[in-house]
């Protein structure tokens, strides 16, 4: 119960200072991050439990984006049976090409996710453009009808739902890394064949984490389709392939709230500096050589270990002031 | 005559088009501890590999307990109980040891790590550090241990005391001694005077053939074996 807290005060805490934050900045940038950061989060596991590094993440993002989309544009109007409509399309489609690109090593692994980018795009732009409306996209905000208890159609209300659904994403993902799965993710990474020695298929433990992450993205990619009431090709234009990537980085690579802390950075440097200079990736792109540099700890990998000095200092002046008292 | 723990026939393997094991026979009876030695390069560790399944074998046969043991991946290997713990010492080194331990016993779900404590105390007080900072002892205890999770039939144990302190040599030799009433050991090993305090068999190997089978007992001797090294 005591370690359930310790780790469950940590979510909490990061995720009420996001929602105390809504009160002073705005909201769609806090919206933003929590999507952003559901959509990271997977493409971090994926690059730091397991060692494959992913620049295939928009074409999972579409996959639950489209999911959702042709839902509400053509099925029906609930957007919480629309959000799960697009989970399981990313799943199903997770679940369909994983066997395949789980097979393959690391590099060879990056390289096929983003072919399967550029497919999945000239798909929705040209092949499917018949259903998908092609470069305009499907708008239908209007179609989604309003919800007892959390009314998605709202801005203010949807921030409530992807904090409460970010919560749970961070909670199972702590989770994952405290079971023996997470340990199998971690072993695979670090000697593949001395997992098998132990009875393990690498195989069977990449898969599982593959599809683990890409539901994840496409999680991400519902919550957009939601939220902005349109999807467009460009969700998985190959231009931002990188991104999920990036900010995983910038967070700190396999960390709990690098993801979390990246995003904040990533889109707080877009949607700031970008109104004072006009290329501010320059920035970004000095800010990952210095990271690189720096020991790829990322910004949280950086700062976890001095607020845990901090904190534990705290507390270690707390007990010997409760001995003197 | 017993059903035999592990037998080998016939084994041929190669790298490509280079053979390196040559029509390797032989025996592994229960609770027996076998010695391979031989030099570097003889073909030692591609013979474990072999059984292991990390190799295929181009030609023969290898059965654990009359399982058949050629043609199935390593982690189905393990899982008939026939175990390998190779040479490196390459730990799992972002784990903590009890992590480490924690993975032997989900695949086997033997949970009881009596057995490993009482072989390896010293791990009971590192449970909790990451194993990349353990010492190349501890982490051969920490293999060791992790491999008698599940109580396998076969342990094949390559250059277990390469590099270790005599103290931890003295120590894995009564340790063999103690898994080998559960187990058949097979063991690649160059240290001759352990070689000769535990082995039952000896087979000494050259250019990928066993080319010498020595029994074990007073007759064995470093200096019976030292012409095969």
């Amino acid at each position: 119960m005591v370690n359930a807290f310790k780790w469950w005060w940590g979510i909490l805490l990061a995720f009420g200072m996001l929602a105390a934050a809504r009160f002073f900045l705005p909201l769609p940038f806090v919206n933003e991050v929590l999507i952003f950061s559901i959509y990271t989060i997977g493409c971090s596991f994926l690059l730091g439990r397991v060692g494959f590094i992913s620049f295939g993440q928009p074409a999972y993002l579409a996959f639950g984006a489209y999911g959702t989309a042709f839902y509400l544009f053509y099925v029906g109007t609930n957007p919480y049976v629309g959000i799960l409509a697009g989970v399981a399309c990313g799943f199903i489609c997770a679940s369909i090409v994983g066997p395949l690109f789980v097979r393959l090593r690391s590099d060879y692994f990056a390289l096929v996710n983003l072919a399967l980018a550029v497919i999945v795009f000239y798909m929705m732009q040209k092949v499917l453009a018949e259903y998908t409306k092609g470069d305009n996209g499907l708008w239908f905000l209007t179609n989604i009808a309003s919800t007892p208890v959390l009314n998605l159609g709202r801005s203010s209300e949807f921030f409530i739902f992807a904090t409460l659904v970010a919560i749970a994403v961070w909670g199972l993902y702590k989770y994952l890394d405290d079971t023996i799965f997470g340990a199998c993710c971690l072993a695979t990474k670090i000697n593949e064949a001395k997992l098998q020695f132990l009875g393990y298929s690498n195989y069977k433990v990449r898969l599982l984490a593959f599809i683990v992450a890409n539901t994840t993205t496409a999680l991400a990619g519902a919550l957009y389709a939601v939220y902005l009431g349109s999807v467009s090709p460009e969700i998985t234009a190959a231009a931002r392939a990188a991104d999920p990537v990036v900010v995983t980085i910038l967070g700190g690579v396999g960390t709990l709230f690098g993801p979390l802390v990246g995003t904040l950075a990533y889109t707080a440097l877009r949607d700031v500096l970008s109104k004072f200079i006009g290329n501010w990736e320059l920035f970004v792109g000095f800010i990952l050589v210095f990271i690189m540099l720096a020991g790829e700890k990322g910004l949280w990998g950086s700062a976890a270990p001095w607020l845990q000095k901090l904190f534990s200092r705290g507390k270690a002046a707390d007990a010997m002031g409760g001995e003197r008292r | 005559m017993a059903e035999q723990s592990l037998v080998v026939r016939g084994l041929n393997v190669a790298y490509g088009e280079s053979k390196v094991l040559f029509d390797i026979d032989f025996d592994v009876a229960p609770n027996q501890i076998v010695c391979c030695v031989g030099r570097n390069g003889a073909g030692k560790t591609t013979l474990l590999k072999s059984i292991a399944g990390f190799l295929k074998p181009s030609s023969g046969a290898a059965t654990a307990g009359g399982v058949n043991l050629i043609g199935h991946r390593p982690y189905d290997v393990a899982r008939m109980g026939v175990k390998y713990v190779p040479q490196d010492k390459k730990v799992f080194s972002d784990l903590t040891v009890r992590e480490n331990l924690e993975l032997g016993s989900y695949a086997t779900k033997d949970y009881n790590w009596d057995r490993v404590m009482e072989y390896f105390p010293k791990l009971k007080i590192l449970l909790d550090r990451k194993a990349g900072f353990l010492s190349g002892g501890e982490r051969q205890m920490l293999m060791i241990g992790r491999a008698t999770l599940g109580n396998p039939k076969v342990m094949l144990i390559d250059e277990p005391t390469e590099g270790l302190a005599p103290s931890i040599v003295t120590h894995l030799k009564y340790v063999f001694g103690e898994l080998s009433k559960s187990a058949a050991l097979v063991i690649v090993e160059q240290n001759l005077p352990l070689v000769c305090g535990i082995a039952h068999k000896v087979y000494a190997m050259r250019d990928g053939r066993i080319v010498a089978e020595l029994p074990g007992g007073a007759a064995l001797t470093p200096a019976a074996c030292e012409p095969y090294l």
